[in-house]
């Protein structure tokens, strides 16, 4: 894989050469994306925060905790040096002394040695930068950066509206950069290797397959291709993740954002969840809406209150006692969420829902 | 200036502005639960929400800023299904007992149910069955009716800085509830009500006397009722009359005619306060001994006081007795002797505008004075219920002997207003001449720290005015470090001071306070006399019973002691 080739701090090197105006003009040139799902211009979001006058931070998103994505984990397990240059690449850039790593609660077993790598880039770099290692407590609200923001202050992880965004208005009102482990991994390889290629993703493939794990595949590869390299055999569908919907099974499908979104579904964070034809879409969003009512913050109305009414009309089309007015009601109710909820999460949450009803009607039975 | 659309109309705002405020400038309601205007913004109820053109999501409209040539629909009928499934996500949470609801006919969530059109509950009963916390003396939660807009978590937090509450668990299963799922009476809590006034659902509410009141009313005690100086501006408001429509008169026959044989006025009991209080603080400025001094009006405040900075502070708080607690001392003293009566036959009812007076009177120091307290909001429900005819009542007096008041004890009842008070006297004191200059504009304002330098005879004072409990721990974190500038500072709990006190009716914009502040200030200026110890009541009290002020007797009756107080 080439995102494991460790830059050795050559991109750092690079980086005070050129001085940030033109670092960032060197990523902004290579392209690179945020690789949370949002796919924002990461030299961009540096440059708005660079500009801000007085305190800011960086926090690095480490609260990996979207069902069926493991990609980060890969990374602060096998090249956590890359994502300690970038963090050091990003505060140089946008001057800062403060940086953050949000650590998901469940990666707490890598604290550690990602302390050590800390330690070590830092004396060999010898930058003055502080990076304080911030564990989760298990809640999937806090990968959302507004929540990160929260719970780094000391306060309840809820979300907040945007805008404010974070480049304005962050981690205790200040501009704050959040980026996700990936993208910062890519920071210090998009700086030293001329024909790095923004296209170029770890892809986190799990479900039905004979060969879950990570891959790095191009987006915009066929899904075919992407089932021939996990050995997926008889899929009927396939979920992103938990809350970028499903689309049905079809070898010529293009992987990337814009055909997904055509089917209506979301490519986020490169996570495919293959699904075969033994399986009930129905059972598959049960088990998915038990996981959003469980991680709903309980901040906004639609999804705290939602999320258990969803759980419960799914549950009664399995128990075969639905009729074809509650498949109506989940169906309103699920865009009602989408439409109406705070967050990133919130609006997300019933995309399974709407697309499986979309696509596969027929495993919801009603009498 | 920009231009937008609201529904098809062309309006103006601020760059910046939030759609709600324009739209409410603009006479459009959009239903809300979680928005207040005093409270950070949160968009948590998802109520507010209204279709932008361009943009896939509704907005919601308490926290999307308006920019040049937005068109805004409040009401489209997308804007309407999604609010409408939204309310019957809450009231799908909610207990619908609406009829044996405190809340009844006034609650925030029932009005926009309706307005709504909600008739079937399509999500069926609600699963929560939490336990009532009756435990506080003055406040009511029933956390089955709760519907999580947070803003009585905001008022404890930000603006009270008391932090009796806050939130807990997660998705369906978020609580609002003190710490560690202590009871309310084991937590910080202040007694304010702050939080009452704020809950649109009915989840909070006072703890009710009305039951107590009504035995009190059919029993053969010698009945008397006091009223509070802020009750008079506000109580009109329950029965349809404007907002700042002082109500004195009406309210006395009111009380006489549901059965009290003596309707007595607080306000003499706070130009008493004022007698002893600038008393009190010549005598400290004499000496320059225990400065600043700090009114202890406010229940609230003292109770904020003995929890957080007993310590420090004790020593400057004044030893001066409330109005409430003066006038049920003389009730019970004074004229139970009078009467010849045994102060055990007499019932004294407070009509407050606060619902830490409930916990006021039940402190030890004041046992066997007042017997209950009733807020505005319970006293309209009382009326309502005795049939009482508010609107076309005859006026009445007060009742002698302690049913005059000066102007003074009016403005008791707004922020600056116990100051303005003390100055008029305290002035004359130091003076020691009938002085003309009275009024004190500068601390009338609805500023939150108010400060202004007098000179009284040749001496600057400095004074500070300041209410909600957040702005006042600032000063007194200033005191505790002894960089205070000052020599006399008024605390009151509430914003806008009594008029937005725990008790009284909703809503607490500052529109309205403003409104209820100039109905006092209106009341002093149309009084004769205007300054408390010009009061020929207490004038004829001191002679008759207390002495001087200051005297031993005065210090026995009227002034009291604190406590430090713990809590979980």
């Amino acid at each position: 894989m080439k995102i494991l080739q460790k830059s050795e701090l050559k991109a750092w090197k690079k980086a005070k050469k050129l001085g940030p105006k033109k670092t960032i003009q060197l990523l902004k040139k290579q392209g690179l994306t945020g690789r949370g799902g949002a796919c924002f211009l990461t030299g961009l979001k540096w440059e708005l925060v660079k500009n801000a006058k007085g305190n800011k931070f960086i926090i690095c998103n480490a609260d990996e905790g979207e069902p069926g994505t493991f990609k980060d984990k890969l990374l602060l397990e096998k090249n956590p040096e890359n994502i300690i240059e970038g963090i050091l690449i990003a505060a140089y850039c946008i001057n800062t002394k403060q940086a953050y790593i949000y650590l998901r609660g469940e990666y707490n077993y890598l604290k550690d040695s990602l302390k050590k790598t800390i330690e070590e880039t830092l004396t060999a770099s010898r930058s003055s930068l502080k990076i304080d290692i911030i564990q989760g407590a298990g809640a999937y609200i806090c990968g959302d950066e507004t929540a990160i923001i929260a719970s780094i202050e000391n306060k309840r992880g809820y979300p907040h509206f945007k805008p404010p965004y974070p480049p304005q208005k962050g981690l205790f009102g200040k501009p704050t950069v959040i980026n996700n482990v990936e993208t910062l991994a890519n920071v210090p390889l998009a700086i030293i290797n001329k024909d790095w290629n923004d296209s170029l993703r770890l892809f986190s493939i799990s479900g039905n397959v004979s060969k879950p794990r990570v891959y790095e595949i191009k987006v915009g590869t066929k899904l075919g291709k992407i089932a021939l390299l996990a050995k997926a055999k008889n899929i009927k569908a396939v979920c992103f993740g938990a809350s970028g919907g499903c689309i049905p099974y079809n070898s010529n499908s293009i992987i990337n954002a814009e055909h997904i979104c055509k089917e209506e579904a979301m490519l986020g964070a490169c996570s495919l969840i293959f699904i075969n034809k033994k399986k009930s879409m129905l059972d598959l969003a049960i088990n998915i809406a038990q996981f959003f009512n469980h991680e709903s913050c309980g901040k906004c109305t639609p999804c705290r209150e939602g999320n258990t009414h969803i759980l419960k009309l799914l549950e009664k089309i399995k128990s075969g006692k639905a009729k074809q007015e509650d498949i109506e009601l989940l169906e309103k109710l699920s865009i009602t969420i989408r439409d109406t909820a705070l967050c990133g999460l919130g609006q997300s949450c019933t995309n399974h829902i709407l697309t499986a009803l979309n696509h596969f009607k027929k495993d919801f039975k009603v009498r | 200036m920009i231009k937008l659309k609201i529904n098809g109309c062309e309006v103006t705002a601020k760059e910046g502005e939030f759609i709600i405020d324009i739209a409410e400038r603009n006479g459009i309601d959009i239903p809300h639960f979680c928005y207040n205007e005093r409270l950070e913004r949160i968009g948590a109820c998802r109520l507010c929400i209204v279709e932008v053109k361009g943009i896939d999501k509704l907005q919601a409209s308490c926290c999307t800023q308006v920019k040049k040539g937005m068109e805004i629909n409040t009401h489209s009928p997308r804007v309407l299904e999604a609010r409408r499934i939204n309310m019957q996500l809450l009231l799908a949470n909610h207990s619908l007992n609406c009829t044996t609801c405190k809340e009844n006919l006034m609650c925030k969530l029932q009005k926009y149910a309706s307005e709504l059109v909600i008739e079937d509950s399509i999500f069926g009963e609600t699963q929560r069955k939490d336990e009532i916390d009756n435990s506080s003396v003055s406040i009511r939660r029933d956390n089955n009716k709760c519907i999580l807009c947070e803003q009585c978590v905001r008022v404890c937090n930000d603006i009270q800085t008391v932090y009796a509450i806050g939130m807990t668990k997660r998705g369906v299963n978020t609580r609002i509830t003190p710490a560690f799922n202590n009871t309310m009476k084991q937590s910080s809590c202040i007694n304010c009500g702050q939080c009452v006034v704020a809950c649109p659902s009915g989840a909070l509410t006072e703890k009710s006397d009305i039951p107590k009141v009504l035995e009190a009313l059919n029993s053969d005690k010698h009945l008397i009722v006091q009223t509070a100086p802020s009750v008079r501006a506000t109580l009109g408001e329950l029965f349809g009359l404007p907002v700042g429509t002082p109500v004195t008169g009406k309210m006395v026959t009111a009380l006489k005619n549901i059965g009290f044989h003596k309707v007595f006025d607080t306000d003499l009991g706070a130009d008493i306060t004022i007698i002893e209080e600038a008393t009190e603080f010549v005598k400290r400025l004499k000496e320059n001994k225990n400065l600043p001094l700090i009114t202890t009006c406010c229940p609230a405040w003292i109770k904020f006081g003995e929890q957080f900075y007993f310590k420090e502070l004790n020593k400057n708080m004044s030893t001066c007795r409330s109005p409430q607690a003066i006038l049920a001392s003389l009730v019970k003293t004074y004229y139970a002797k009078k009467i010849k009566k045994d102060p055990k036959d007499i019932i004294l009812v407070d009509i407050m505008p606060c619902t830490a007076k409930k916990y006021e009177i039940l402190r030890p120091e004041f046992k066997g004075e007042a017997d209950f307290v009733l807020t505005t909001v319970e006293l309209a429900k009382l009326l309502k219920e005795l049939n009482v005819d508010f609107q076309n009542l005859p006026d009445s007096e007060f009742d002698n002997p302690l049913g005059f008041s000066t102007g003074a004890g009016d403005i008791f009842g707004h922020t600056g207003g116990v100051m303005e008070a003390a100055l008029r006297t305290a002035a004359d004191l130091i003076a020691k001449k009938d002085l003309k200059k009275i009024d004190y504009k500068k601390i009338r304002s609805m500023e939150e720290i108010k400060e202004a330098e007098i000179s009284i005879a040749g001496k600057k004072i400095k004074i500070c005015v300041v209410h909600t409990m957040g702005a006042a721990r600032k000063l007194l974190e200033q005191i505790k470090e002894g960089a205070s500038p000052y020599h006399f500072i008024e605390i009151m709990a509430c914003y806008g001071g009594c008029i937005g006190g725990g008790g009284q009716p909703p809503p607490h914009n500052k529109k309205t306070l403003k409104k209820r502040v100039n109905a006092l200030i209106r009341v002093d200026e149309h009084k004769k006399i205007r300054k408390s110890h010009k009061n020929p009541a207490a004038i004829k009290l001191y002679k008759e019973y207390l002495g001087k002020p200051g005297s031993e007797k005065a210090h026995k009756l009227l002034h009291t002691r604190y406590y430090r107080k713990s809590y979980v």
